[in-house]
């Protein structure tokens, strides 16, 4: 028995749908995330950091 | 707090040799484009066997992708990187290696691809050997960016570099996935991968090679330069994170809406259709990010001409992401795919967002590098305007030109019959807007030479010796402390404080580690069932492998780049079957190493060419396509009929074959008498025709003996003679 012969009975149509779940779930959990208030502070330092070639912004 | 200071510069010299390889080969493969775009009207500008169209079109779209693209993300992720990381790069020999190394392959693909050694896979057509190089060098590129990434001196990863990390990992993965081959001599390979499954690696990697190479990169490089140019912050950098991390998660789905009604199986291309669609929301949001870098300096665009030139960029990344989604979108694809259409979006996307980012970021590098004022700022105002009228005739021109092609394909007169039968009537109408594009690209050429010049010219008035700054700042401490979380609130602000994504961007590997992992993940679950599924590729009985001296046939069809004009893939839509014959089944390409489905229609589908002309018309096709259709637009090929065909490479191609899985019998044992014997006869029944004696060893015959194979299988199937 080959490996396609397993995979092409395991039934697996449902297989793409449950990946597109999977992704747009993770994707939610990071907008939720990034949006969260209460991160402005470390934004703006990050946000800063292509100005200025001789300082660290965020250092340690 | 660690007080002790370490000094250290930057490596500019590196930048300054990636910044002079970026333009150059840039004007290379502009003007290769300008060539292959005066031959499409002009068919006797296909000076030399080596030069026509079908040769010269992978090294175009290859000098412009890998070279001047390529070259233009590694001058800015030098410069770049090493400034927000606030540390030198690791090694100046690895960094040399891997400038040196890119420059020799690029010298290569120019070398092999005209003399026709190519895999037949769109931005993939390199050989073997080259391919090998190209993961060397990438992996050297790649440790010595990592290893930098942990001498950093700066805690937080600026999201700049998180798109350069993603675009390093995923471009290694899909280079050498797509380009699994079993070689059949120096220069020649078969894709490990048939029919279907190799049409779903090679536009999982065509596409992906737009995201990775096209598109991630170079939203690095905005998000560094349009701060710096405007000298203020990234309008939101919430907004670059969240465009991260969608295009991340989003894109490496997307690459099925290549495949639209093709033999790929439906509910691929529906989970790739609504990706892109997705796609469109996260670009638009880092288009808009890039344009609000700009808020309060709108005054300075009409005095600056870099911003000129970033606005323009970022301007056209949100068109080509808008039109992308809505390409992706069946029936617009219906319309638009196999036409020009394509072309002109990714022309906006190339000359406009990957090609005007570049060009302001060498003059914003230029005065910096070279340590001295711009030659003349006039010159650069001029190349903006050449190009951004180059830009708009070409794409203009283009866009009517598929939609005009389009709409003609699919167009039935008041009986039901097609009302322009003739394919050569389709491209007629097409020869004025192919003249406007070659203005179009000579003003973009323009531009460009400009450009050069006026570097050359700045690069004269350098100093003696270039200063080398000193920069001073304190090491990291080896562990990451969180001095700020916060004690109260529980699982949820824990969260949303996003420590844990702190610390994931304080291990670089780490960090790297999870976004290999999700462009991976999504990989497989769409490669996966494509691969493993047998109902997802039915076979067919009658279809056999081809002939020896048919596949030697194929492998002349390769060689001359035929699958760049025609394709082998017929929609199941009554204009295409009309026109075509029966639709393609999955099953028809079981054989296909690799698979030539094509991606434009320059000239008619050939999927079922087997039978539909005599012999002889092939014959003389080949010679003057002009002698049979008056205003056909191809190259003519009169080397066919007196190149001998190279028997003896026959069998180590069908051994390659045979190695694959093909079941090639016989073939294995004696492919060159095999095919001597057919070429025998099909040189004879040619002759009888009243065509040229003498043919039987002469390419022309192996590549006719091709042509009447075509499509014939499923005709055997359904009770036609053989």
């Amino acid at each position: 028995m080959r490996l396609s012969d397993i995979m092409s009975a395991a039934n697996l149509s449902a297989y793409a749908e449950v990946a597109m779940v999977l992704f747009l779930a993770a994707f939610v959990v990071i907008l939720l995330a990034i949006f969260a208030p209460g991160r402005k502070r470390t934004y703006d330092a990050a946000s800063r950091m292509p100005l200025d070639d001789e300082h660290p912004q965020t250092p340690r | 707090m660690n007080a002790r200071l370490d000094s250290f510069s930057y490596d500019d010299a590196i930048v300054r040799k990636f910044l002079w390889a970026t333009m150059i080969w840039g004007i290379v493969g502009f003007l290769i484009g300008l060539i292959i775009a005066i031959q499409l009207p002009w068919p006797g500008f296909n000076l030399a066997p080596y030069l026509t169209f079908g040769r010269l079109r992978p090294l175009h779209t290859n000098a412009v992708i890998f070279a001047f693209a390529g070259n233009a993300f590694f001058t800015g992720a030098y410069y770049s990187t090493q400034r927000l990381l606030k540390t030198r790069m690791w090694s100046d020999a690895l960094s040399k290696f891997h400038f040196w190394g890119w420059q020799a392959i690029i010298v290569a693909a120019a070398v092999t691809l005209p003399l026709g050694f190519t895999q037949s896979k769109e931005y993939a057509e390199l050989e073997w050997p080259i391919d090998i190089a190209i993961a060397v060098v990438w992996v050297a590129f790649a440790v010595n960016y990592f290893v930098t990434l942990t001498k950093r001196r700066e805690r937080h990863i600026y999201v700049a570099i998180w798109f350069y990390i993603a675009s390093i990992i995923t471009v290694a993965l899909l280079h050498i996935f797509n380009n699994l081959s079993v070689p059949a001599g120096a220069f020649k390979s078969y894709s490990i991968y048939a029919g279907v499954q190799d049409a779903f690696m090679q536009w999982w990697y065509g596409h992906n090679a737009v995201a990775f190479f096209l598109t991630t990169p170079f939203l690095g490089l905005m998000y560094y330069f349009m701060p710096k140019a405007a000298d203020r912050p990234v309008f939101s950098y919430r907004l670059s994170i969240l465009h991260f991390w969608s295009l991340v998660f989003l894109y490496i789905w997307a690459g099925p809406h290549h495949l639209h009604y093709t033999a790929l199986p439906d509910w691929a291309s529906t989970l790739g259709m609504l990706f892109s669609v997705m796609l469109w929301m996260p670009s638009w949001g880092g288009m808009v990010n890039g344009l609000l870098t700009l808020r309060g300096a709108w005054h300075k665009v009409t005095e600056d001409p870099i911003l000129k030139f970033f606005v323009v960029a970022v301007t056209a990344y949100g068109m080509s992401t808008f039109e992308g989604p809505m390409l992706s979108i069946k029936s617009v694809n219906a319309l638009a795919h196999y036409t020009d259409w394509v072309i002109a979006h990714v022309h906006t996307g190339a000359l406009g967002w990957n090609g005007f980012l570049t060009f302001g970021m060498v003059y914003w590098l230029a005065p910096r590098l070279f340590q001295t004022e711009i030659y003349s700022k006039k010159l650069v105002n001029l190349h903006f305007w050449l190009a951004t009228f180059g830009i708009l005739l070409y794409v203009v021109a283009i866009y009517s030109a598929g939609a005009t092609q389009g709409l003609m394909w699919r167009a039935f007169d008041e009986t039901g019959r097609l009302q322009y039968p003739d394919f050569v009537e389709t491209v007629m109408r097409l020869i004025p807007m192919y003249w406007v594009r070659v203005v179009g690209g000579t003003l973009y050429i323009t531009g460009a030479s400009l450009a050069i010049y006026n570097l050359y010219k700045t690069w004269a008035t350098r100093p003696a010796t270039y200063e080398v700054p000193v920069v001073q700042a304190a090491p990291l401490d080896p562990v990451y402390v969180d001095d700020h979380a916060p004690e109260a609130g529980g699982f949820w602000a824990r969260f949303t404080h996003m420590g844990w994504h702190r610390r994931w961007e304080g291990m670089p590997l780490f960090f790297s580690v999870m976004t290999a992992v999700a462009v991976i993940i999504a990989s497989l679950f769409e490669i996966i069932p494509t691969f493993l599924i047998k109902s997802n590729v039915p076979t067919i009985a009658s279809v056999k492998p081809y002939t020896p001296l048919e596949l030697a046939g194929r492998n002349i069809y390769q060689r001359e780049g035929c699958f760049n004009c025609h394709s082998q893939m017929i929609r199941p839509l009554t204009y295409e079957t009309e026109r075509y014959g029966d639709y393609s089944k999955p099953g028809e390409s079981v054989y296909e190493h690799p698979f030539l489905w094509g991606s434009r229609r320059i000239g008619p589908d050939l999927a079922r060419e087997g039978g539909k002309y005599p012999d002889l018309w092939h014959v003389r096709h080949m010679k003057n396509p002009r002698e049979v259709t008056q205003k056909s637009i191809m190259p003519a090929y009169p080397h066919l009929e007196t190149n001998l065909i190279d028997f003896p490479s026959i069998q180590r191609s069908v051994d390659a074959m045979a190695m694959i899985g093909v079941p090639y019998g016989d073939a294995v044992n004696n492919a060159p008498a095999m095919a001597k014997a057919q070429a025998e006869q099909l040189a004879a029944s040619i002759e009888a025709a009243g065509g040229p004696k003498g043919l039987a060893d002469k390419e022309i015959v192996a590549l006719t003996a091709y042509l009447q194979r075509l499509g014939r299988d499923l005709k055997n199937a359904s009770g036609g003679t053989p």
